[in-house]
């Protein structure tokens, strides 16, 4: 008898998704889905809105990482009034960095601790009710604590640049329309009232201490562990380096080949198509050149890493080397690894934010730039979960025409399902019962990309994990909810 | 001229004669919320009616009455306060008020109203109407949507010929602001600017302008208007013994923020994680209620069958109902499609966009995936709501004083500056 099981929602990320698992009568997987439930329509009801408009809007796609979207709207915005980031005032550029790099650390902060670490600290078999930051916080109180305050430090730099931690509002058309306080710089820097920067890079190592001694000991579980072969898509600097605000776009393949080779992000539409599933609200990119087949990549804190020769703060570089040491310096497709790469990242975006804020330039008031107004504006940018896309298209009289919006996630989405059936092959296939530890690790690799499934379904919204077993007739034989 | 006696609520003032009702209420300490009330502006507009009271026994705007000897006005009784409420109620219903999404946002008296009057949900359904975005003019774009018809306006924006750039135009429920390109075309950049930041709402903007301030910056953000009129509240003690609740949370159409708000207490969801267990959230793995549940807290509005399923679920297994942030309140965001039909939505998003294959010709479409609604509803619109928490996201402050006072009884003020729509 067929079987289809379905987990929903999943939980532990950013928004709403379910699995699907079918088997057949030998309880074999025979195909699986992760599907993204929901549907908004940003790109539709965007248009006939005046284009100044967009930075403020479209970071309502998502509350985790609306930092991301208002730059990248904000890129998008200053071409359309002529003003390429090259072209931005020195400080205007230096502070959207800031909050930017705020933005990564309080994302990944907040992936690491509160969504994953459950699963890292009491493993992905733990009975459900301790598979939450609670649990830690109540068992691991030190851990936890470090974990709120790194959060918190990454939020106060975006609420000082942003004016609130959540859906702020910094750019304007052509820049910033607020320098950074010198209180404000203190208050970051010296200590008295939150850890200082000096504290944030200690603890961004004391975790990647954690992590290398996670990894030494679950080594052949975590190489193994939803391990396939995909490409890696990011943004790299001029030197090939790690670059997150404004960069050339990268991709490399399963093995290292170049795919694409540094491009500008204003040619992304002459590399990137979009496909559609029946199964799914979220699309599937992939490059044109090498096809819909093989031609999608994995975005994120592993692609990053994959991707660049460098990163280009020492802390982090060390961290990059003793990664890269540890994988044998092959291009890594382990799906576990990308918490150990999102941690190095933590570490480098604290880093540049003590460089940001030792910076006298944050303080200058010269913050905005004027152009030649022109019809289409491209930002690109990469956002926690990885490289972001907003593209405008606006008439003569500055109404939005046409919006196309790439969200990181909708990379991630074929690799998602891939790990996807690498757990439901490896660890559900033709194993009898289905226990709840078994469906978790489905999640888990889920959660590894760190889904944001709320901005994937900008075009749409939300995800849960539920698996139902279906017959070969199509019937639903039984039906599990993780904690069922 | 002469002082007269006149009364508000029972107490005896004074004022000079002839003075606006207004004005002489807040010289002598009472409050009358006003949107289209200007003091120069003669004869005052009287359109909003957000000014209503009762004088000498007949409910009026209080803007166009002046003080004379004996005036008996009701200002703050129950019925009174409510009925004022309910006409700003009506306005934000009215037309498209998408706080977040406005560069008028803690600039615009009518959102600044919201606030005075305690707002957090309006009472009437929202009207979605699509009116136009008119793009014609030189330097302005006007949405109107965002009108509301109080005509300063028309009375105020001249050009330096003295000519009228805004006029009534149609008549009943049909009447608009229309603009007379012509004449706009001849005011300056600074005169457009102007007439901007006159306009109470977002209707009148001028092109590529951004008033954007930083938030705390802006004028509505940080004190009431009220501020001088309050006595200061004496806050109860707080509760000492916690019995320990269970709480259910769930993000539907939303994009997680208020749930990210919430956890912007920082150290101490460490205390709260001792008070209180976390039943079905997408925080824990508990996926199906397990038990029945103190209190719900609900984010985002509903855009497919699931999110309405879901929303049921939690009306059922939970005591208390709470809807926190803008889109579980009226819609929000998401509701910007709800003037949109979802098919051409949907073409957008899969078979038109930039990046689409040539010949697309699949819209999601899977007995795996619910259906989307005709239109994003409200919380309210599907199940009993028992409370609502306004804001893009609401503070984190906001959200836990409502939460600690539903579950342990405990007393609290919410400060002007923790209640916002944006």
């Amino acid at each position: 008898m067929k079987k289809k099981i379905t987990i929903d929602p999943v939980t532990r990320v950013e928004g709403h998704g379910r699995v699907t698992i079918h088997l057949d009568e030998y309880g074999k997987v025979e195909d699986s889905f992760f599907h993204i439930v929901e549907f908004r329509g940003f790109e539709r009801f965007i248009q006939g809105h005046p284009y100044w408009e967009a930075p403020v809007l479209v970071q309502r796609l998502c509350g985790i990482c609306p930092v991301s979207h208002h730059l990248a709207a904000a890129k998008a915005i200053d071409q359309l009034v002529g003003v390429d980031p090259e072209d931005l005032s020195p400080a205007a550029f230096k502070l959207r960095k800031l909050m930017h790099y705020g933005q990564i650390f309080q994302s990944h902060a907040l992936h690491f601790f509160y969504l994953a670490s459950p699963d890292l600290l009491f493993g992905v078999d733990a009975p459900v009710e301790k598979r939450n930051v609670f649990a830690v916080a109540i068992e691991n109180k030190e851990l936890a604590r470090k974990g709120i305050l790194m959060r918190k430090f990454g939020q106060e730099i975006i609420q000082a640049i942003a004016g609130k931690k959540i859906h702020g509002v910094a750019a304007v058309p052509g820049g910033m329309h607020k320098t950074f306080d010198p209180k404000e710089r203190e208050y970051f820097l010296n200590g008295k009232d939150i850890p200082n920067i000096n504290t944030m890079i200690e603890w961004s190592q004391e975790i990647i201490e954690f992590i290398k001694g996670y990894h030494e000991k679950n080594r052949s579980m975590l190489d193994t562990f939803a391990m396939f072969p995909s490409g890696h898509l990011g943004m790299v600097d001029n030197s090939g380096n790690l670059e997150l605000y404004h960069g050339k776009l990268r991709a490399i393949d399963s093995i290292g080949n170049i795919t694409l080779p540094d491009v500008s992000t204003n040619d992304y539409q002459k590399y990137f198509l979009e496909g559609v599933e029946r199964w799914s609200y979220m699309k599937f990119p992939y490059l044109k050149e090498v096809g819909r087949e093989k031609g999608w990549n994995r975005v994120g804190p592993l692609a990053r890493i994959n991707i660049c020769n460098a990163i280009p703060t020492p802390l982090a570089e060390k961290e990059r080397q003793v990664f890269v040491a540890f994988t044998g310096q092959k291009v890594n497709n382990s799906t576990l690894y990308s918490h150990w790469a999102r941690l190095i990242e933590i570490l480098h975006c604290a880093e540049m934010m003590r460089d940001l804020l030792h910076d006298d330039e944050i303080l200058s008031s010269d913050l905005v730039r004027e152009g030649k107004t022109r019809h289409e504006g491209i930002g690109i940018i990469e956002a926690p979960r990885g490289t972001l896309t907003h593209h405008y298209q606006i008439d003569d009289k500055g109404m939005i025409t046409r919006c196309n919006l790439i969200v990181s996630t909708t990379h991630n989405n074929e690799a998602m399902n891939q790990a996807v059936r690498w757990v439901a092959n490896n660890v559900i296939s033709q194993k009898g019962t289905i226990t709840d530890g078994m469906l978790n690790q489905v999640e888990v690799a889920i959660r590894a990309y760190d889904p944001c499934l709320s901005c994937a379904t900008q075009a749409l919204g939300q995800m849960p994990l539920h698996v139902e077993l279906i017959n070969h007739q199509g019937e639903l034989i039984d039906e599990r909810f993780k904690n069922g | 001229m002469a002082t007269c006696t006149f009364w508000i609520d029972g107490k005896k003032y004074e004022a000079e004669e002839g003075s606006n009702l207004v004005d002489a209420a807040k010289e002598n300490g009472v409050f009358i919320p006003s949107l289209c009330y200007f003091k120069h502006i003669d004869p005052p507009l009287g359109t909003c009616r957000t000014c209503t009271c009762k004088i000498n026994g007949r409910f009026n705007p209080a803007c166009t009455e002046s003080i004379r000897e004996g005036l008996k006005v009701e200002v703050n009784t129950p019925e009174l306060v409510d009925m004022r409420k309910a006409l700003v109620e009506m306005m934000f219903a009215e037309g498209n008020h998408f706080c977040p999404a406005c560069e008028k946002s803690g600039h615009c008296d009518l959102q600044h109203m919201g606030y005075e009057l305690n707002i957090s949900t309006s009472r009437f359904p929202h009207l979605f109407k699509d009116r136009l975005i008119d793009y014609m003019p030189k330097r302005m774009v006007m949405e109107h949507n965002r009108c509301i018809k109080c005509r300063r306006c028309v009375e105020e924006v001249f050009t330096a010929d003295k000519k009228r750039v805004f006029m009534y135009i149609n008549r009943g429920n049909e009447t608009m602001v229309g603009i007379d390109y012509e004449q706009e075309a001849k005011l300056t950049e600074i005169e457009a600017e102007n007439a901007m930041k006159m306009c109470p709402t977002g209707a009148i903007i001028v092109r590529g302008k951004s008033l954007s301030k930083p938030f705390g910056d802006r004028p509505f953000d940080m004190e009431s208007a009220q501020k001088h009129f309050h006595h200061p509240i004496t806050e109860k003690p707080k509760v000492a013994n916690f019995e320990k609740k269970t709480i259910a949370t769930v993000s539907l159409a939303g994009c997680f923020g208020c749930h990210m708000s919430m956890l912007d207490i920082d150290t101490d969801i460490l205390d709260i994680a001792e008070l209180v267990s976390f039943n079905k959230s997408p925080l824990t793995d508990i996926k199906t209620f397990t038990q029945r549940c103190h209190l719900g807290i609900v984010e985002g509005g509903c855009c497919n069958t699931e999110n309405i399923e879901t929303l049921k679920k939690f009306r059922e297994m939970c005591d208390i109902l709470v809807v926190m942030g803008e889109c579980a309140v009226w819609g929000g965001l998401p509701a910007m499609r709800n003037t949109i039909p979802l098919g051409e939505c949907l073409e957008e998003a899969y078979l038109n966009s930039v990046t689409s294959e040539a010949g697309e010709n699949t819209v999601p479409y899977h007995e795996d995936l619910p259906k989307i609604l005709d239109r994003v509803y409200a919380c309210n619109e599907i199940v009993k709501v028992d409370y609502s928490i306004p804001g893009c996201p609401p503070s984190p402050n906001h959200i836990w004083k409502v939460v600690k006072s539903l579950l342990w009884g405990e007393d609290y003020s919410l400060l002007y500056s923790e209640f916002k729509y944006d």
